[in-house]
């Protein structure tokens, strides 16, 4: 797939594959790339060129011109980068939005009580305005909505951005949780390296929007001499 | 003369009217609070729902009530109308903010001239049975014709309360203009989601309409006399809630009925543009506002 805004190019050919179950990484810094791959997965981005395939239950589906609509519809969720909630709406309400997708309605009450048991500060804070709960609340309140669609697959931007440490292991630690319950696919973006091969089956390396290093395990990525050199600074 | 009496018939007869304004206010609620959407033709719109009772009343001798309840879904196709040519025109380019306030001046426009081509400049009203009555409430008096716009007014209040507070799409409306991406991301389509809301927003307009030519006859221009007490009460009420849009109509109609019966009817209008200044001095997220 290749994608950019207007004159600017920023993926060149990238191409990765997620099965069913699986959990994914794309490792990269800021700037590389990460984001637009997800944008283009959600029919944000239009790619210029390549195809978005998704093979479910054997059938194929180019999502290459189709909606964010339509690809929620699909049962693909996104947790997008910097949050995007709905400030002036009470967490309930947020969460209550997530369920938008007519598919996902039946199983509202079920859902929303799961994710009130499954971040208990959200059930105390379900009458306040999202916007004014800290950023790692938000965060938790983020997965959670996007959770509330029903997804199949769980595409997630940078969880760990402003995040204190102690509230990034929480928060995959809680990805990880909800991932086993839910038997989900998840395509998680991310540049704190190590909180994220805590819960990633393989990943990909991106930089400057080409895939640099294809990691089947979590071992063969921290490994490679591209981690080394820019996460763990050996 | 001043009397208790006096006081407590002017302080209810405010109250109803106030609950009038309410029905006049919540399409502006909607449309400018919750969409950004600076229609201030909207009075012009209840105008034409004056007009559309006034047709049906004196042609057929039905209700004006319940003309205003039956063009309710023909102002609702045409809200939707009128948002998508808003939309493709100016939304979509961003070029909203200034166009977009002339394009509701000329829809302004467009409906005091037609309605003065059509029906002339003359004050027109409707005739039903129970207009001229009143009924009494121990000291107090209440006529049918400011009493009834009341009480539709909270069904009115109630109704659009419930469908944003208890409804997908309702709840959709509230989020669109905070984050219209991330309602995409709900499998929400935010152009889809507005041109409802607004022409939910217009339907109110036929109901209002009605009740207004109802309580006094009616000529093609009065809109404009509304334009600035509909802001008013929006921007006190706190900018998109329902709520807080019947408190701050209830409290614009009982400071206009004490001033219009102690100071003189043509200080009225003064109180709402007097309230609007002194809201955004002092408290510009209004009554209820929600910190952004």
């Amino acid at each position: 797939m290749e994608a950019g805004y207007g004159a600017v190019r920023v993926l060149h050919g990238v191409s990765i594959e997620i099965h069913e179950g699986e959990t994914v990484v794309l490792l990269g810094t800021n700037g590389n790339g990460k984001s637009t791959l997800m944008k283009c997965i959600m029919g944000i981005v239009r790619p210029d060129a390549g195809e978005i395939v998704l093979e479910t239950d054997g059938r194929r589906t180019n999502l290459v011109g189709r909606s964010p609509e339509e690809i929620v519809n699909l049962g693909i969720a996104l947790v997008p980068e910097g949050r995007r909630l709905f400030p002036v709406l009470t967490v309930e309400e947020n969460l209550r939005l997530g369920a938008y997708r007519r598919a996902a309605r039946p199983d509202l009450e079920r859902n929303l009580a799961f994710c009130f048991e499954a971040f208990p500060v959200l059930r105390e804070r379900q009458r306040q305005l999202a916007g004014s709960m800290s950023g790692g609340e938000q965060q938790m309140l983020a997965v959670a909505r996007a959770l509330m669609s029903n997804p199949r697959i769980l595409l997630i931007d940078e969880p760990s951005v402003g995040l204190a440490p102690i509230l990034v292991s929480r928060v995959i630690a809680k990805i990880r949780e909800l991932k086993e319950i839910y038997q989900l696919t998840v395509l998680m973006a991310e540049q704190n390296f190590n909180q994220a091969t805590k819960i990633a089956d393989r990943g990909y390396i991106i930089v400057h929007g080409q895939i640099e290093f294809e990691g089947h395990s979590t071992r063969e990525l921290t490994e490679h001499a591209l981690v080394k050199k820019y996460y763990l600074g050996v | 003369m001043f009397s208790f009496h006096l006081l407590l018939n002017v302080i209810v007869a405010g109250i109803l009217l106030g609950g009038f304004y309410a029905a006049v206010s919540l399409g502006i609620t909607l449309a400018f609070g919750l969409l950004n959407v600076v229609n201030i033709a909207h009075p012009a719109f209840v105008i034409l729902g004056s007009y559309a009772a006034f047709v049906v009343n004196s042609r057929f001798g039905l209700d004006p009530i319940l003309a205003g309840l039956l063009f309710m879904p023909v102002f609702f196709l045409l809200g939707i109308g009128v948002y998508r040519i808003y939309y493709a025109s100016f939304e979509k380019r961003a070029e909203e903010s200034l166009r977009g306030l002339v394009f509701f001046f000329g829809i302004i426009f467009i409906i005091e001239v037609s309605l003065s081509l059509q029906y002339g400049v003359d004050y027109r009203s409707v005739h039903a049975a129970y207009v001229g009555d009143s009924f009494r409430l121990g000291p107090i008096e209440l006529a049918f014709r400011l009493a009834i716009p009341c009480a539709m007014a909270l069904v009115l209040t109630l109704a659009l309360h419930l469908f944003l507070s208890r409804t997908f799409y309702g709840r959709a409306v509230k989020a669109v203009s905070q984050d219209h991406l991330a309602l995409r991301l709900m499998g929400a389509d935010p152009v889809r989601i507005k041109g409802l809301a607004f022409g939910i927003a217009i339907a109110t307009a036929s109901l209002a309409g009605a009740l207004l030519i109802m309580i006094g006859p009616v000529e093609p221009s009065i809109g404009r006399e509304y334009i600035g007490r509909v802001f008013a009460i929006a921007v006190l009420g706190g900018m998109g809630s329902i709520g807080g849009t019947l408190v701050a109509a209830l409290i614009l109609g009982v400071l206009e009925s004490l001033t219009s019966t102690f100071y003189g009817p043509s200080w009225a209008l003064a109180v709402s543009f007097g309230i609007l200044l002194l809201v955004l001095a002092v408290r510009p997220s209004g009554l209820v506002g929600r910190a952004g």
